[in-house]
């Protein structure tokens, strides 16, 4: 049986601040870890645990003081500015906690945004987005703006545009913390979906309701890996 | 790439008209007010070249000489070139013509009418020396000259002050208590260089003018002589001939200054031109100082625009956009507003060149200056205003961009 490729590959990953007056402040320590196809994986630690700068590593928006960074095969970890550019337009979709869509572009723009830095033509951006809107429970609303829609639509508009690119993986950082629960639960249950699609889907969230949806988990505390395994497992320790 | 990038920034300048109308404001102006000022100072120039050419092409002006008087230059001195004289330079080789005025001033009447005109004494060849025509009747000839006949070629503005809707042909008008008959209407000229209006003139035999009007001249000299070489690159030439004639005739000895002056009119015209050259020129600085302000303006607002947009940018890196797309993004954006400013700017000056052209009944040229100059600006200001805001677009960090409230 053909061995399969890890899409991310993480080996001793450090990242150290440095400060004015030779101070310097560590904030991720000797990470390891692996995440394979089709996983839906949880990013868990509190504020200041170094979560986000993780995330920010594995979103090719930094890089890694040390170690190394392989997305899906490829070494990320030292590339410069313009290659990690393409890198995130080609192998990554993001979705954030505050949707990030551009107010006045058409719902249908915000979707096909990723695509224009591909050289995509107009005609194609536009029919693709429309497929994606239907993936995510939006036909229709193509042509209206933002600002007309709810925060949970704008959500989805945001989990459309992370999808337009076939990337290898999607990162949410707190995708539901400007939602309600109800809101919330039915983004959640999209990410779920599009899980069972075989979407690989890296979360990073403090909220132990959203992380329920993952079946794997990663705590980071202090900026060093404290747990990696299954969420199942994690809460039935921490019940215990 | 760059079509997208050109999309990007119209649709992105364009989601903020009010903004974008409001910067182009300034360019728009600025480039408005510079077409306007080198239109007034071409029509400046056109106005004193058609000036000088209606008082005639390649002429050679010969004047009194200049007094000098223990060193120290003084005014200018007494007429010394003779009727005669002017005869003899008709002959000189490349002179297709050669005339001279002696002038007066009188009280023209006729019937109950009387108008304050400009005599002046002349031959039929001042015509031809000072373009001008005839536009009814006919001069006087060369015999009419030699006699001394009491005839008159008289300007418009006389036709209309004297005779109204009346022919003046064959009247006989009144100069200095003397009868003379108009045989002869010039042309309609318009005003001259310092707005005298040249067709308040009356022509007549100089013999005639010192026969009748000025009898206490003992000396037929000529106030000033005009001679008009075949072609203007012979004009040089011909002064110089003009000068060694003169000199001759005068027994003016080697080392002794000419009792005469020899001005060709081109230096006069290029003189006058380069004076309004140098005007038009100060005048479009001028008028470039709100262009500066118009391109800070721009500056400004893209300035503004790169930070109220940070997260925009955050986002558009996050998905991947390289730096140098989002450098070029912002910098289309100045340069679509610039070059929007100076159309707009150019089409403004020169609808306003042209209503002041009306206003002042004078002929404002639509120069391909206004082109060059709008291009130029466009692109000048466009880069020079965009270049600092897109770098600090393009140097945006994402993640802090991504961040920022």
């Amino acid at each position: 049986m053909a061995e399969i490729q890890p899409v991310i590959e993480v080996c001793d990953l450090c990242k150290t601040y440095y400060m004015a007056g030779g101070l310097s402040q560590s904030v991720l320590k000797h990470i390891s870890f692996t995440i394979y196809p089709g996983e839906f994986v949880a990013i868990m630690g509190h504020s200041g645990s170094g979560k986000s700068t993780l995330m920010n590593i594995l979103g090719c928006l930094d890089r890694p003081t040390s170690g190394t960074y392989q997305l899906s095969g490829e070494n990320v970890s030292d590339k410069d500015d313009e290659a990690l550019a393409i890198v995130r337009g080609q192998k990554i979709g993001f979705v954030f906690q505050n949707f990030n869509l551009l107010m006045k572009r058409t719902i249908a723009d915000n979707v096909s945004l990723p695509l224009i830095y591909q050289g995509v033509g107009d005609e194609e951006r536009r029919q693709r987005a429309v497929e994606m809107l239907k993936k995510v429970g939006l036909e229709g609303y193509e042509d209206r703006l933002p600002s007309q829609i709810s925060g949970g639509m704008q959500q989805r508009v945001a989990i459309a545009r992370a999808l337009i690119n076939n990337p290898s993986i999607i990162f949410a950082d707190e995708p539901t913390g400007n939602l309600d629960s109800k809101t919330s639960d039915e983004i959640m249950e999209l990410f779920a979906k599009l899980n069972e699609h075989g979407i690989t889907i890296v979360l990073v969230t403090h909220e132990d309701d959203v992380a329920d949806y993952a079946k794997r988990m990663i705590k980071i505390m202090d900026g060093e890996k404290a747990y990696d395994g299954l969420r199942a497992d994690y809460k039935e320790n921490q019940g215990a | 790439m760059i079509i997208q990038i050109l999309k990007e920034a119209w649709i992105s300048i364009s989601a903020y008209k009010l903004r974008t109308f409001l910067t182009m404001l300034g360019i728009l102006i600025g480039v408005a007010a510079v077409v306007m000022m080198v239109s007034a100072g071409q029509t400046v120039q056109n106005e004193i070249t058609k000036t000088f050419d209606s008082m005639g092409t390649n002429l050679i002006l010969i004047g009194p000489g200049e007094t000098v008087s223990g060193g120290v230059r003084g005014g200018r001195g007494k007429p010394t070139v003779t009727f005669d004289e002017v005869d003899a330079l008709k002959k000189l080789k490349d002179v297709e013509a050669a005339s001279f005025i002696v002038s007066a001033a009188a009280q023209a009447v006729y019937g109950s009418n009387n108008y304050g005109v400009s005599i002046y004494g002349t031959t039929p060849s001042y015509l031809t020396v000072g373009n001008w025509e005839i536009e009814q009747g006919q001069m006087f000839t060369e015999h009419d000259y030699k006699s001394g006949k009491p005839y008159v070629v008289i300007g418009q503005t006389i036709v209309n002050e004297l005779f109204g809707l009346q022919n003046p042909i064959g009247k006989v008008i009144r100069l200095k208590s003397q009868p003379f008959t108009v045989i002869g209407v010039l042309k309609e000229k318009g005003d001259g260089m310092m707005g005298d209006d040249q067709d308040n003139i009356v022509l007549m035999p100089a013999t005639t003018l010192r026969q009748r009007i000025q009898s206490y001249f003992r000396h037929n000299y000529a106030s000033v002589v005009f001679v008009k070489a075949v072609s203007e690159d012979k004009m040089e030439i011909v002064a110089n001939r003009v000068e060694y004639e003169l000199r001759a005739r005068h027994r003016l000895k080697d080392g002794v200054a000419n009792d005469f002056t020899v001005r060709l009119m081109t230096e006069m015209v290029e003189k006058v031109r380069s004076i309004g050259f140098i005007l038009s020129a100060l005048l479009a600085a001028i008028a470039s100082i709100s262009l500066i302000v118009g391109s800070i303006g721009i500056m400004n607002m893209m300035l503004v625009s790169v930070t109220e947009r940070t997260r925009e940018i955050g986002t558009r890196k996050a998905l991947g956009a390289p730096n140098k797309w989002i450098m070029f993004q912002f910098l289309a954006e100045s340069i679509l507003i610039s070059f929007m400013g100076s159309f707009v700017g150019m089409i403004v000056g020169v609808i306003f060149s042209q209503i002041g052209g009306v206003i002042f009944d004078k002929d404002v040229p639509i120069s391909i200056w206004s082109v060059i100059i709008s291009v130029m600006v466009a692109v000048i200001v466009g880069v020079a205003s965009g270049l600092m805001p897109a770098l600090k677009a393009m140097k945006l960090d994402p993640i802090e961009a991504l961040r920022y409230q």
